[in-house]
């Protein structure tokens, strides 16, 4: 399947690269720690990919960085600033997040659920403006949700589910976008769609976009800058190219394999061992 | 600079401007409220006419505008009630809409959680000992509210998790009606029995100075209420999504929570514990409106007219029996819950 995205200008302002970073993060749930002491500092601008095995906190980082989770010690922080302590309304107008399968209200129209990333926009005495419209149409244009605004979500396919999740936090306008695994429980023509719809964001809309994923050929693909987590630390990170390697595949996923270069792309592409 | 008045972007609902003021309005909405109201007035006007006298609908009117023979009964006999029980009805339809929202459950209601047991047994204590009268409304109402203390700090645990709220809410309303029926077996009979009344809930004797204890909070609440109308869309999202569109989603639930329990613990400190009036207006407002989530002013004037006509019929079907409103609200609203229970069941 595919869908034909128009190549918009992407709304009218230019938008400021947002700079993401960690000081001496500490993280976690309950008595254990995640994250410990972990440092950071993410390019603006760029498209950063997050990997890693399970529970080496990946999430969790993501998560800490949209201040959907609070740190134990240590700051995350935004353009320098400490980003929790940011009123987190405000927040949501230059960072916006979409957590690991979100949970779809009930009827909701595409449309209707777009709408709401004009939220952090809003008060209850001024509830819509012009510009608000303007950032529907925009997000609903950007992720060629046009055709199906006045659908039910529920009865869309999966990959056009997440494309309206996307357009909700496209409408709330943000310099920065960051995102949970955006591409579990898609099949991989939908993956690859909403991986192109991450790329070219970050490309023609000079967004920050930050994406946990965990298809290591997919992220060397897209991403200018890869992070490699393990156990809680950044084991390593920067270009793909540089960062994935053999080594890097042993000693974080234990896995044997030989990396080369992708046919199509030149990007690194993993080839685990032959099976036993 | 906005000169023309932008569209909504969503189908079916318009923009409406008033000075500072800019809502956006579901037009469906705007059809079931109006509606609603008309049937309620209708009904307002037929509950004024029928009793031990009859009185012709044209002769209500005439009668509330001061003329004609029916003044009397109308005015000061029957539309103090009426009035009443429109108010206790409004109150616990808003209080249902918020406590469904807030939970994201449509069994949430104040008699499902509590409130209403809170509200009974403290009525009963007052009821089964030498306190007067005036005691009954304070101390129900403190019962009501204490009672929804005891469920918000229970299911407190890292902020205000939907699920546990109800849960919690169940427990209490079982352990505070055990305890209001071991106080019922210890009371004179006559004592049990009026406390039997009040438990069931009955605008019977109510008149203007009720009404007052009920509407005043509610216009004191307005504006809270114009701004909860629009803070519940964000309850139906999930809590990170939430919390991403710049939503502090544990004081919101948690205003919205209370707001809801100071309704109901109102309604019910002056009319008793009148059932299943919050869970039935709102899910039929739901329903009518065709929202994800119960419609805070459609869900008023449904609790209304649902209390207008039961009261109406409470009064009157048994006549000179008149049974306490709140036996009829439960015999209609119980078999609404289980067609409720058996519809959502895949």
């Amino acid at each position: 399947m595919t869908t034909e995205h128009p190549s918009l200008p992407d709304g009218g302002e230019t938008r400021s690269p947002v700079r993401l970073a960690a000081r001496e993060l500490s993280v976690g749930y309950g008595n254990r720690l995640i994250i410990e002491g972990l440092d950071l500092e993410l390019p603006a601008g760029a498209f950063t990919v997050v990997i890693g095995p399970n529970a080496c906190g990946k999430s969790t980082l993501l998560r800490t960085l949209a201040r959907l989770l609070a740190p134990r010690g240590g700051a995350a922080l935004i353009d320098g600033e400490d980003l929790h302590a940011q009123p987190t309304r405000e927040l949501a107008r230059r960072l916006s997040v979409l957590p690991q399968s979100p949970v779809t209200p009930e009827g909701v129209t595409v449309a209707d659920l777009v709408a709401r990333g004009r939220q952090p926009y809003q008060r209850w005495f001024r509830q819509w403006g012009a510009e608000d419209s303007a950032a529907v149409e925009r997000a609903l244009a950007l992720t060629g949700l046009t055709d199906v605004r006045d659908q039910s979500v529920e009865a869309l396919s999966g990959g056009q589910r997440q494309r309206v999740w996307i357009a909700m936090t496209l409408a709330q306008d943000t310099d920065a976008l960051l995102l949970d695994e955006p591409t579990t429980y898609l099949d991989l023509a939908h993956q690859v769609e909403v991986l192109d719809l991450l790329r070219r964001l970050n490309r023609d809309g000079g967004r920050t976009v930050i994406a946990v994923l965990h298809d290591l050929n997919q992220a060397c693909r897209y991403a200018d800058h890869l992070v490699v987590m393990k156990d809680g630390r950044v084991v390593d990170q920067g270009p793909p190219d540089k960062v994935m390697s053999a080594e890097t595949l042993a000693d974080v996923f234990g896995l044997g394999g030989v990396v080369v270069p992708c046919p199509v792309t030149g990007a690194p592409m993993v080839v685990p061992d032959a099976p036993a | 600079m906005r000169t023309a008045m932008p569209s909504y972007p969503v189908a079916g609902r318009s923009v409406v401007s008033a000075g500072p003021l800019t809502f956006v309005v579901r037009r469906r909405s705007a059809g079931v409220f109006l509606l609603l109201l008309a049937l309620t007035l209708v009904a307002v006007v037929l509950s004024l006419g029928v009793g031990s006298t009859f009185v012709a609908p044209v002769d209500v009117v005439r009668a509330l505008a001061g003329d004609g023979p029916f003044t009397l009964v109308v005015q000061d006999l029957r539309l103090p009630r009426i009035v009443v029980a429109l108010a206790v009805g409004t109150l616990l339809g808003l209080s249902g809409a918020l406590l469904q929202a807030v939970s994201r459950n449509p069994l949430a209601s104040p008699d499902v959680i509590g409130v209403s047991q809170g509200a009974g047994f403290a009525a009963t204590i007052v009821m089964s000992t030498d306190l007067g009268a005036a005691w009954l409304g304070p101390f129900a109402l403190l019962g009501g509210l204490a009672a929804a203390t005891l469920v918000f700090t229970l299911s407190w645990r890292y902020g205000l998790a939907a699920r546990r709220f109800v849960l919690c809410g169940i427990a209490v309303a079982l352990a505070t009606k055990a305890l209001t029926e071991i106080f019922i077996v210890g009371a004179d009979a006559i004592d049990g029995q009026r406390a039997q009344i009040w438990l069931a809930g009955s605008v019977a004797g109510t008149g203007y100075p009720e009404a007052r204890i009920l509407l005043i909070p509610l216009v004191v609440l307005l504006p809270v209420l114009l701004w909860a109308g629009r803070a519940m869309d964000t309850t139906a999202l999930d809590d990170e999504v939430a919390r991403g569109l710049g939503v502090r989603v544990t004081n919101r639930r948690l205003l919205l929570g209370v707001v809801g329990v100071v309704l109901a613990a109102l309604a019910i400190s002056q009319a008793g514990a009148v059932d299943f009036v919050a869970l039935v207006a709102a899910q039929l407002a739901r329903r009518l409106v065709r929202a994800e989530r119960p419609p805070l002013a459609c869900s008023a004037v449904a609790g209304g007219l649902l209390t207008v006509v039961a009261d109406l019929v409470a009064r009157t079907a048994f006549a000179p029996v008149q049974l306490p409103v709140g036996v009829l609200t439960a015999v209609l609203g119980g078999p609404y819950l289980l067609w409720l229970l058996v519809r959502r069941t895949p």
